[in-house]
């Protein structure tokens, strides 16, 4: 990332999914490489339901204005998180939806990948931890964060009894993000 | 001047808004919060609850905001460093007890982050719709000073502030910025700002001399009376009542006067004290726009987005917005051919701005909905007066009002 370049990132959603939490992680080990990070909320007063966005702006030098009104990436938890979003969306933006919760996006000039995050999450035996999968996705998606930083954030703001199926969901989402990888490179 | 953010430095953190005001507090020596958590303040009384116990302060959950208040104050009379925080419907019901403060002269610091309203509005949207209750919200005759952080790291530095002015000056001081600024997670360096703000914490003037001659409302030169630390021996009366320099109340018409008139004129002789504000781009600018809090940041690249289009953009930020810098905001306009303030409600900084600059045009983007203002629609409305308040045709002169 150059100096004074600005990447905008929002993880969007539904109250109860953990989108904030993994914004911070994601911004938390941002942060630990040297990254200016601003990271925002538009949420409902409803502690389970209601949209719920986690965004990020990411800079080399100093964030002037710390909202989003350009996404590079979007992560869809929900269909609900797209009507917000989809006109803040750059051209070429990376989109990550969810199988089972955003099945279907509008079309746009951008790039959509249809990950089974929360069907992962599932199988990892917990449906709560589907934040964490897509934070290794959009991680191996668009580059921007070292796997080490990532994961010692993550170790960081996991309580103990979470840890295990974190760390597992980390690797998993790692795991579907390289897939994609392979694939569009192979397409290409 | 204030700058929002600092060269780059060592010692990084990520923290947010309410997570920076606790620490702001601890470094400023604030060791007493009472409060009842309320959406979007409720951090910073988490962070307290934690925090204060670790320097020995006191951290007190209470029944309502107006005990909030009512404990903060007591706590100061008790010669403590006091803070309460809130939002919207809870600075509402405090207002009365802040009238106390500001009349009995009783240090305390009160944080505001402001949600949508009014009434209980919308608790997790951002607003800036308690400009003028910061001010006026109280009966009666009052000075206040209101400090309006835009950034993380202003945050910790104007709650330091906002002790050092209340503690010197003996008055409540309101922080006040929005649900954005609160919540937001930025990477700030703390370091040297924490240093300097322990190294200048401020000390009330406390009574000496005499206890016999001791008047609790007589002032010297400074215009601040002396406050006996108790247990000193100084007898003292306090109370919400007019009063005359022995404390007692009074409705004697010269008494009154003198000392409310005193009140009043408090702040003048300490503006190079309380005065701050940030001049970005000033200087040549034919447009120059007036915000506070996260319209300001969306302000700031409103300029660089102005002036990468050829319109010489500015921007005046009252770090202090009451009193408000008056002559700053004169000087920073002097040259401009238009005024812009964008602000999160239905018109009151706006108001103010137009107040100091008499019949010079000010125009403004008042929104209520929730959304904060973009630096696109900053940029464009700001451009858009440039092309049509051409030499000889200045708009007519009034707040025009956006939606």
């Amino acid at each position: 990332m150059k100096r004074d370049q600005r990447m905008e990132i929002r993880i969007g959603g539904t109250g109860g999914q953990g989108l904030i939490l993994s914004g911070k992680m994601l911004a938390e080990a941002l942060s630990s490489m040297g990254r200016r990070v601003a990271q925002s909320q538009t949420y409902e007063p409803t502690s389970r339901g209601g949209f719920c966005n986690s965004d990020l702006v990411v800079t080399e030098g100093e964030v002037d204005y710390p909202l989003t009104s350009a996404l590079d990436c979007l992560v869809l938890l929900d269909r609900m998180a797209v009507a917000p979003s989809w006109a803040l969306l750059k051209t070429g933006a990376l989109v990550i939806a969810d199988t089972r919760l955003c099945p279907e996006t509008p079309a746009g000039d951008c790039s959509v990948h249809q990950l089974p995050l929360t069907r992962t999450a599932i199988e990892l035996g917990s449906e709560r931890v589907a934040n964490i999968v897509a934070l290794g996705a959009l991680a191996v998606l668009t580059g921007i964060c070292d796997r080490g930083a990532l994961e010692r954030a993550v170790r960081a703001n996991t309580p103990k009894s979470f840890l295990d199926i974190n760390l597992d969901a980390l690797a998993e989402g790692y795991r579907l993000g390289e897939q994609t990888h392979r694939a569009a490179a192979t397409a290409a | 001047m204030n700058a929002i953010e600092t060269a780059p430095a060592a010692s990084m953190q990520l923290i947010s808004g309410n997570h920076a005001c606790a620490l702001g507090a601890i470094a400023a020596g604030c060791r007493f919060f009472a409060g009842y958590p309320i959406t979007p303040s409720s951090e910073i009384a988490e962070r307290l609850s934690r925090g204060l116990p670790e320097v020995d302060g006191v951290f007190v959950q209470m029944e309502d905001e107006i005990a909030s208040i009512a404990a903060v104050i007591g706590a100061s009379m008790g010669g403590v460093k006091a803070m309460t925080a809130t939002s919207g419907p809870g600075f509402s019901l405090k207002q009365e007890n802040l009238g106390y403060a500001a009349g009995a002269e009783i240090p305390c610091v009160i944080v505001n982050v402001m949600r949508g309203g009014p009434s209980t509005g919308m608790p997790t949207r951002p607003a800036q719709g308690d400009i003028m209750q910061a001010r006026w919200g109280s009966h009666g005759d009052y000075p206040i000073i209101a400090l309006a952080p835009a950034s993380v790291r202003e945050i910790y530095t104007e709650t330091i502030r906002a002790f050092d002015l209340s503690e010197t000056l003996r008055t409540p001081v309101v922080l006040l910025y929005d649900q954005v600024i609160a919540q937001l997670t930025e990477t700030v360096e703390l370091g040297d700002a924490g240093a300097r703000g322990r190294a200048a914490a401020a000390e009330r003037k406390w009574a000496s001399g005499p206890r016999e001659s001791y008047r609790p409302y007589a002032v010297d030169e400074d215009g601040i009376p002396a406050m006996s630390r108790p247990g000193a021996g100084y007898r003292v009366h306090t109370t919400g009542l007019n009063h005359a320099e022995d404390g007692f109340p009074t409705q004697n018409p010269e008494a009154v006067a003198r000392n409310l008139g005193r009140l009043l004129a408090k702040f003048e002789r300490h503006r190079d004290l309380i005065d701050s504000w940030q001049a970005l781009a000033c200087e040549d600018a034919e447009v120059v726009i007036v915000s506070i809090g996260i319209s300001a940041r969306a302000a700031i690249r409103a300029v660089a987005m102005c002036r990468a289009r050829g319109v010489r953009a500015g921007l005046f930020r009252p770090v202090t917005l009451w009193p408000f810098p008056q002559a700053a905001l004169r000087e920073a306009t002097a040259g401009a051919r238009a005024v812009l303030v964008p602000e999160l409600n239905a018109g009151q900084l706006s108001l103010e701005v137009q107040r100091i600059l008499g019949d010079r045009p000010v125009d403004a983007i008042h929104r209520y909905n929730g959304e904060p203002i973009t630096p696109a629609e900053i940029a464009e409305r700001a451009s858009s007066l440039i092309d049509t308040t051409g030499a000889g045709s200045a708009k007519a002169p009034g707040v025009r009002r956006a939606r």
